[in-house]
Parts: C-alpha cells; sequence; structure tokens
C-alpha cells in the first residue's frame, strides 16, 4: 500500500513518470485477440475431440483473462496489492462453488 | 492542497486519477467491489455449467448458437475494451477532447454490442428457447443476460462520466470517475471472455 501513496505525497511526479504509450495496449489487443480466435478455430473445425478442445478453450480464456488484467486492469503497475488480493479472494470462492455445484450435480 | 488547487491552475499530476486519497481510497473499494462482482457472476456459470444439458423440449445450445454472430459480439467488446484503454492513456496525458472522443467510441461500441445480442435473443425465442423453456434456458438468459445488463449500466455509466467531464472540465475529482469506469468496462469484457467460452464454445461443442 505504502508505494500507492509515494507518488502522489511528491508534488513533482512529473518527471520521475514516463508517459505510457499505446504499445503494451495494442500488444494486449492482438494477444487477445489471437487467443480469441483460436478458440473459435478450435471449435469450428469440430475434428479435435471434445475433451481436448475443452482443454484449449478454457486454456485460451485463462491466459485471456490474464493478459487482459495486467495490460487493460493497470494490474501489473505498481501499487496493486490490494486489488490483486480482492480479486483472488473472489476468485478463490468462485472456484470452490463452480465446482461443488459441477460435483453435486454430475458426479 | 485541496482538490481543486490542481484544476484552477491547470497544473494536472502525471495520474489525476490517483492524485488524492478520496480517488486512491474510490479505487481500491472498487476493486473490492469487482471481487463481489467476480462471486455474483461464478454462481450463475456453476448454475449454468450444472444445467446445461437439461434442455427438455427446446433446441440444445449446438442447433441454437451461430458462431459468426458470437465472434462479432466478441469483436466488438474486445476492441471497446481497447478503446476505453486508450481514454485513459488520453487521460494521462490531460487530453480531454482525445479522452472524451474514445468514450464516446467505447459506448458506440457498447450500443451495437447490445443491439448484437437483443437480435440474437428475439431469434432464440422464434427458434422456442424461451426463459421457462428449460432448465438450460433459464439458466443461459440470466447468466446472458446479467452481463448484458451489466454492458447496458455501463454505457449509462459512462454516458454521465462524459456529461461530467464536459461540465466541470478534467480535474483530479472527474478523473478517478473516468478511470474506474474504464476498469468496470475491462471488467464485463473479461466476464465476457468467459460467456463466450463456457457458454457458447463448449456449447458448440457439446
Amino acid at each position: 500500500m505504502s508505494s500507492n501513496h509515494d507518488h502522489a505525497a511528491t508534488g513533482n511526479v512529473t518527471k520521475r513518470h514516463k508517459v505510457e504509450g499505446p504499445k503494451k495496449h495494442i500488444v494486449g489487443f492482438v494477444l487477445s485477440l489471437a487467443l480469441t480466435i483460436i478458440a473459435f478455430a478450435a471449435v469450428a473445425a469440430g475434428e479435435i475431440n471434445t475433451t481436448f478442445t475443452y482443454i484449449i478453450l478454457v486454456g485460451m480464456a485463462v491466459v485471456q483473462v490474464f493478459i487482459q488484467m495486467a495490460f487493460w486492469m493497470h494490474m501489473k503497475d505498481r501499487g496493486h496489492l490490494f486489488p490483486i488480493i480482492g480479486i483472488i479472494s473472489g476468485a478463490f470462492v468462485v472456484f470452490t462453488m463452480v465446482i461443488m455445484a459441477v460435483y453435486w450435480v454430475w458426479w | 492542497m485541496s482538490a481543486h488547487d490542481h484544476a484552477v491552475d491547470g497544473q494536472l499530476p502525471h495520474e489525476p486519477e490517483k492524485a488524492t486519497l478520496q480517488a486512491r481510497n474510490n479505487i481500491l473499494g472498487f476493486w473490492l467491489f469487482l471481487g463481489a462482482e467476480t462471486v455474483l457472476f461464478g454462481t450463475l456459470f456453476a448454475a449454468f455449467l450444472a444445467l446445461r444439458h437439461n434442455i427438455g423440449d427446446g433446441p440444445s445450445a449446438n442447433e441454437l448458437f451461430k458462431l459468426p454472430m458470437v465472434f462479432a459480439a466478441t469483436m466488438i467488446l474486445l476492441t471497446s475494451s481497447l478503446t476505453s484503454v486508450f481514454a485513459v492513456q488520453a487521460l494521462h496525458l490531460h487530453k480531454k477532447k482525445a479522452m472524451v472522443g474514445w468514450l464516446i467510441v467505447t459506448i458506440l461500441l457498447g450500443l451495437s454490442f447490445l443491439g448484437l445480442e437483443i437480435y440474437e435473443f428475439f431469434e432464440y425465442v422464434h427458434e422456442g428457447h424461451k426463459f421457462t423453456t428449460s432448465a438450460f434456458s433459464s439458466s443461459f438468459y440470466t447468466l446472458v443476460g446479467f452481463h448484458g445488463a451489466h454492458v447496458a449500466f455501463g454505457v449509462v455509466w459512462i454516458s454521465l462520466v462524459i456529461g461530467q467531464v464536459l461540465k466541470k472540465g478534467l480535474t483530479v475529482v472527474t478523473a478517478p470517475k473516468v478511470y474506474i469506469s474504464a476498469i468496470y468496462w475491462h471488467f464485463i469484457d473479461v466476464v465476457w471472455v468467459f460467456i463466450f467460452t463456457v457458454v457458447y464454445l463448449m456449447g458448440k461443442v457439446g
């Protein structure tokens, strides 16, 4: 949290910060685009076996979510410890819940 | 140093959205809210995953879903996420006009996504996939509809933020609002990544 306060407490911050270019966001966009297209292509091709397709789909989705959170939601910037804790707590509850629901119904 | 000092002399700090303690607390609080939103959507995903094969007399996911339309919707939302991050960059450069411009593009893309979704739901109802048709259809409409409602809310929210920025200018008070609404918009896009994967693509696979 302390890093969160640092840059605001000092008055002239402009010099210490480099203004970020659009480059990394475009990289994030292209990566997301590629992952999306791979996922759709895997389904559209329709000749891969079901389990393997599921693994591809979930893999692509998880990677894409990490990319989007890091690049676009600024999570890789400094001072994001508490947001990360917040989201991880949410994700923890979600995975427990989804796995339990599916387990109850299908096994 | 009051919030107004920055704006009056035209010297916005480099990251105006994090210049005040209030703003940093708002952003932190918003992240905790997103943690709760994750749980909300998680429950809906859990229900959908549990019920998605219970189609009753209605059409199956494989018969219903058309990949090109879902792909188009995905591209629209993905692009809108990019344009909203451009708005935040313009905010960092203190370019108010460019920022408002990107936000408007984001809203327009959000609206076209909603239009596509409404058209899609109309189609499904015509094909006998109504809310009460089966456990699959109920959980489908609840999950995807909830996401659509979030998009609609985001469109209204960002419009209001634009209105306020135009009225009050870019200050350390309005900047965090732009930043937080952009974070919200990305979150909607992240949820959609799971929806197109779990609902549509897995539905197509079987």
